[in-house]
């Protein structure tokens, strides 16, 4: 018998009118008698795992539950920390501010959307933290949020992880370049990304020479001048030089992540991430050598040109070339299964568990700058965690419960049908078509018979 | 009356002989002194005095109590029973302001970089330029009792200047009260060029205001002494900032869904100026975070419709479907019911709010705040929400908000309480000038009588310049009628807009339009087998008898 004394906030704000609105709510809960998949340090074996207001604070076995506290029964099951998605869109009502090549001040963070329904099915498979990045219509887009699924929110700024470092989104390639060519403005051509990125950061180190002048200037007794012109751009741009952003660069061609490779040496830029990195297998010592990461898909490909020349092996041979190297989904249908996508990598490269997992644990942590906190499960670190029927790469494996800072978001024994925070009072109601179109299997059609004698032989 | 030349051509149109005389100028007011007795005055919410009376001379209220001596030059209006309230305030809304014209935009060449005006910043555009004083829908606010009103310029990000008016006057200046009276400005893109969403408009905000601090600033230094320094070069976008920065302003959002409001209030936060979110429509679940941020609020007065009870025979279908849609069914109700209560929430966790008319249907806006009362909200508050509050929040409560002597007349007087269903606004004063309302008695058909309706009707309108003939044809749709209009100089038949049939009382409207203004015409006729008796009315109180007999059938 299990022993869930868990209130689920969900059910909890499912109310209307009664609504949680605090900032990264933390819960208490005592996860016991599980296998404990660290990542980091191993597979523990009937251990229990105890987080208290948000945070682990002790794996062991034999942890007494301290009084009040929910417990899981964890027997049987496998316990991992939250899967991390490094690459993701879910929870935003605007990707792109693709009408200008370079908009580095624009921030996704500012269009996060907590009702959208993608973060409680990213909890239901696992995933406790994804990574909402803007698109890729232009060559440097967006900076980009790291989110917690604090599904049953209503209010978007709770879904940001608070501490977590800023990151800024570029793209190479065909999207960046088709946009420029549709405009009739820059870039058109792989050549003219490479230069509008380094016009970009040699606007905004003469943009930084400028102030720091003004401002050194300025701490003098006396001083008169004007102020150079503010903007908000060059800032986030000379944030980047500075080492304060973490770049994840939309890329998928060998050429072009040596390109950005070299740009970034160039400028001093040494936080790259390069997302998609579809060709990454053919320079996957390049990369790790610049200490750069990689983000990829484990077998997705050819839906256009540039994604043609793909293996599945990429992930494996990034990761065993010393490229430390995420699954991410980039979809909101990916992001409910990236443990199979993680366990892919043991079909095509023959990875190990741990290697396997982390790929979607404490890789992506890695690539967000999170590891601190996340992407394993060791004393000290939030308690994002997600427990399975069956081990997570195999293919029986099943999400139980999914857990944010100690709260249980995801209960797959409380899995109400209707999960809207928000109910649109003008929509028009429409139900599943339970007869219609699907009363028939032409699949079938003529071969019923054989079925039906079958069936009576079975009696 | 700005609109006698509409009406005039709508009377050409049906009638030969048009009404000439209705050219005449306007004749200034034999007084302006108006002393309304035997009333229930609802000085404030909760303030309250029986049967007094209220004096109004030259524009102000001079007088409020019980046996008031009655000025000799006086119009006396006898509203034995009737309620008298301070005219309503209205926090946001666009009635009267002039929609710019639908214009395909040049293609801008390099979309990244667009002119400010293109990209909507435009926050030195004032909309006391845009307003049209004979806008019907001014009118249609009044009519409802909106005496003042917010109104906001037309546009993206940073339409321009916001502006308090009254809902009457002969020019825009007449009904100015304050200009500038907000900056105002909408979280939405520009079509196809910089910034075209929502990330690009919060980057833009924060762009933009961040050059106009410290554009300010080096202003004043230049200004504290110029010697040695770069002369500052204007820049008339950031400017328009200064006051808000200054704190001398604020800025008034239009944020309908929570999120809008969220979005404010991020803005605000990063850079601290004050915020007002109007038109708000969903925000219950942040009501603690509204109140703690200091924002004012303005919630909308449109409700999603409510739900009609279905009362069809249902066809058989799965009950997996049928339990499935009554679940969803249900959570509808429930949301359309929140909707209701959001007022009746912010008054409970104490907030201090108005209402706006924004996206709300003028004829919708009684209804809804019944809604809202049922919903819990006290019609104290709903009507503290529509004049005390918000002549706070907009600075304005040394001149109205309540009935005392010395605020401005600016009053709404109804036949029953205003939250009453079947009460009646029957005098608006806005700045002392007294509008009355034509109320005619709903006319009760009798529902036992046979009317076979479909066919062609000849009638004939009496006018004071004699009979005007026409046709009039209704055809059966399902449940209800459709039909056209023709005769007069009406160029082509006209199809109604509204053909409602109860009983024997038959109610039809059909719209002319006459350039860039349109008029309503509204038959009432009682139909008594084959004629038809009743009235036509063309707006502000001009009617005329007209009959009409069925034509044989073919």
């Amino acid at each position: 018998m299990k022993t869930i004394r868990i209130i689920l906030t969900l059910l909890a704000v499912l109310g209307l009118g009664q609504a949680v609105w605090a900032q990264a709510e933390k819960g208490t809960v005592l996860i016991k008698n599980g296998t404990v998949l660290t990542v980091t340090k191993g597979t523990l074996t009937e251990t229990d795992v105890l987080i208290r207001e948000g945070k682990i604070v002790q794996i062991g076995k034999g942890i007494a539950a301290p009084q009040g506290v929910n417990v899981i029964d964890a027997t049987g099951l496998y316990v991992m920390p939250g899967i991390i998605d490094a690459h993701s869109h879910i929870a935003l009502d605007q990707i792109n501010e693709g009408t200008n090549s370079i908009t580095p001040e624009v921030n996704t963070g500012d269009a996060l959307n907590p009702f959208e329904v993608e973060i409680y099915r990213a909890l239901a498979g696992g995933c406790t933290v994804s990574h909402a990045l803007h698109g890729s219509a232009n060559s440097i887009g967006g900076q980009s949020q790291t989110i917690k699924h604090r599904w049953g929110t209503y209010d978007p700024n709770a879904l940001k992880m608070e501490g977590a470092p800023r990151t800024i989104k570029f793209a190479l390639g065909e999207n960046p370049t088709g946009h420029g060519r549709r405009d009739g403005t820059q870039p058109q051509t792989r050549m003219g990304v490479e230069f509008v990125i380094r016009k970009a950061f040699s606007e905004a180190r003469e943009y930084m020479a400028k102030w720091d002048a003004y401002n050194k200037a300025k701490a003098v007794k006396g001083f008169r001048g004007a102020p150079p012109a503010y903007s908000l751009r060059m800032e986030t741009l000379a944030d980047i030089l500075k080492g304060n952003i973490i770049v994840h660069c939309h890329s998928y061609r060998a050429d072009e992540i040596q390109m950005l490779l070299r740009v970034c040496k160039d400028f001093g830029v040494t936080k790259v991430v390069f997302q998609h990195t579809n060709e990454g297998f053919k320079v996957a010592p390049e990369i790790a050598a610049a200490g750069a990461m990689a983000s990829v898909f484990s077998d997705w490909w050819q839906y256009k040109l540039e994604v043609y020349y793909s293996t599945a092996y990429n992930a494996a041979i990034l990761a065993r070339n010393g490229v430390v190297t995420s699954i991410n989904s980039d979809s909101p249908d990916l992001i409910r299964h990236l443990y199979h996508e993680a366990g892919k990598t043991q079909k095509y490269g023959g990875l190990s568990d741990d290697e396997a997992l982390a790929l979607i644990t404490i890789n992506p942590a890695k690539q967000l700058g999170v590891e601190s906190r996340l992407g394993s499960l060791e004393v000290g670190k939030d308690g994002d965690v997600a427990i399975f029927k069956n081990h997570p790469l195999s293919i029986y494996g099943v999400p139980q419960y999914t857990l944010v800072d100690g709260i249980v978001r995801f209960d797959r024994a409380k899995d109400a049908a209707d999960q809207r925070l928000m109910v649109d009072p003008k929509q028009t109601v429409d139900v599943t078509m339970y007869e219609n179109g699907h009363g028939y299997d032409f699949c079938m059609s003529g071969a019923e018979f054989l079925f039906e004698e079958e069936s009576k032989e079975n009696k | 009356m700005r609109l006698r030349p509409i009406f005039s051509l709508a009377w050409f149109m049906l009638i030969p002989l048009c009404l000439v005389a209705q050219d005449e100028p306007e004749l200034a007011p034999v007084t302006r002194t108006y002393a309304i007795t035997n009333v229930n005055i609802i000085q404030a919410p909760g303030r309250k005095i029986d049967m007094g009376t209220v004096i109004i001379k030259d524009g102000l209220i001079r007088a409020v109590g019980k046996g008031i001596a009655i000025p000799t030059d006086a119009i006396v209006i006898k509203a034995d029973s009737m309620y008298v309230y301070a005219g309503f305030i209205d926090g946001m809304t666009r009635a009267g302001v002039n929609r710019p014209k639908e214009e395909n935009q040049p293609r801008v060449k390099d979309p990244g970089n667009p002119s400010p005006e293109r990209a909507g910043i435009n926050p030195t555009n004032d909309v006391r330029y845009s307003l049209n004083p004979a806008d019907k829908s001014l009118e249609e606010l009044r009519n409802l009792g909106f005496t003042t009103a917010q109104v906001v310029p037309y546009g993206n990000l940073l339409p321009g200047q916001g502006a308090l008016v009254l809902t009457a006057g002969k020019s825009a200046d007449e009904m100015l009260l304050v200009s500038r009276s907000s900056m105002y400005s909408e979280l939405t893109g520009a079509q196809g060029v910089y910034p075209a969403t929502l990330l690009g408009v919060m980057a833009t905000w924060r762009d933009l205001y961040r050059k106009a601090v410290n554009a300010k600033n080096y202003e004043a230094l230049y200004a504290s002494n110029r010697a040695g320094l770069e002369r500052p070069v204007s820049d008339r976008n950031l400017e328009a900032f200064y006051p808000v920065i200054d704190q001398k302003q604020s800025v008034t959002f239009r944020a309908e869904r929570l999120l809008d409001v969220s979005h404010v209030l991020t803005l605000k936060k990063d850079l601290g100026f004050q915020a007002v979110v109007a038109d708000v429509k969903d925000a219950w679940p942040m009501i603690n975070t509204i109140k703690a941020s200091g924002a004012k609020t303005f919630l909308s007065l449109d409700l999603p419709e409510e739900v009609k009870k279905d009362d069809k025979k249902k066809e058989a279908t799965n009950p997996r479907a049928d339990q499935e849609k009554e679940a969803l069914d249900k959570r509808k109700a429930d949301a359309i019911q929140a909707y209701n209560a959001q007022a009746a929430s912010f008054q409970k966790a104490g907030m201090v709010f108005g209402f706006s008319t924004m996206s709300a249907k003028a004829k919708d806006i009684p209804a809804n705040l019944r809604r809202m009362i049922a919903a819990g909200l006290t019609e104290d508050a709903a009507l503290a929400a529509l004049t005390t509050n918000p002549a706070q929040m907009l600075g304005l409560s040394d001149r109205m908000g309540t009935i005392d002597n010395g605020k401005m007349a600016n009053l709404v007087i109804t036949d029953k309480s205003y939250f009453n269903e079947k009460a009646k606004v029957r005098y608006v004063f806005v700045d002392g000038r007294m509008y009355k309302m034509e109320v005619k008695e709903a006319k009760k058909g009798d529902p036992n009588a046979k009317v076979d309706l479909e066919g062609s009707w000849s009638t004939v309108t009496e006018t004071p310049q004699g009979k005007s003939e026409g046709k009039l044809t209704f055809k059966k749709e399902g449940s209800g009628y459709s039909g056209k209009i023709s005769g007069g100089r009406m160029p082509s038949p006209v199809d109604l807009s509204e053909v409602t049939l109860d009983g024997n009382a038959l109610t039809f409207k059909y719209t002319m339009t006459f350039g860039s203004n349109s008029v309503t015409i509204v038959g009432e006729v009682t139909v008594e087998g084959d004629t038809f008796k009743g009235t036509v009315s063309f707006g502000q109180g001009r009617t005329a008898p007209m009959e009409g007999t069925k034509d044989p059938k073919n």
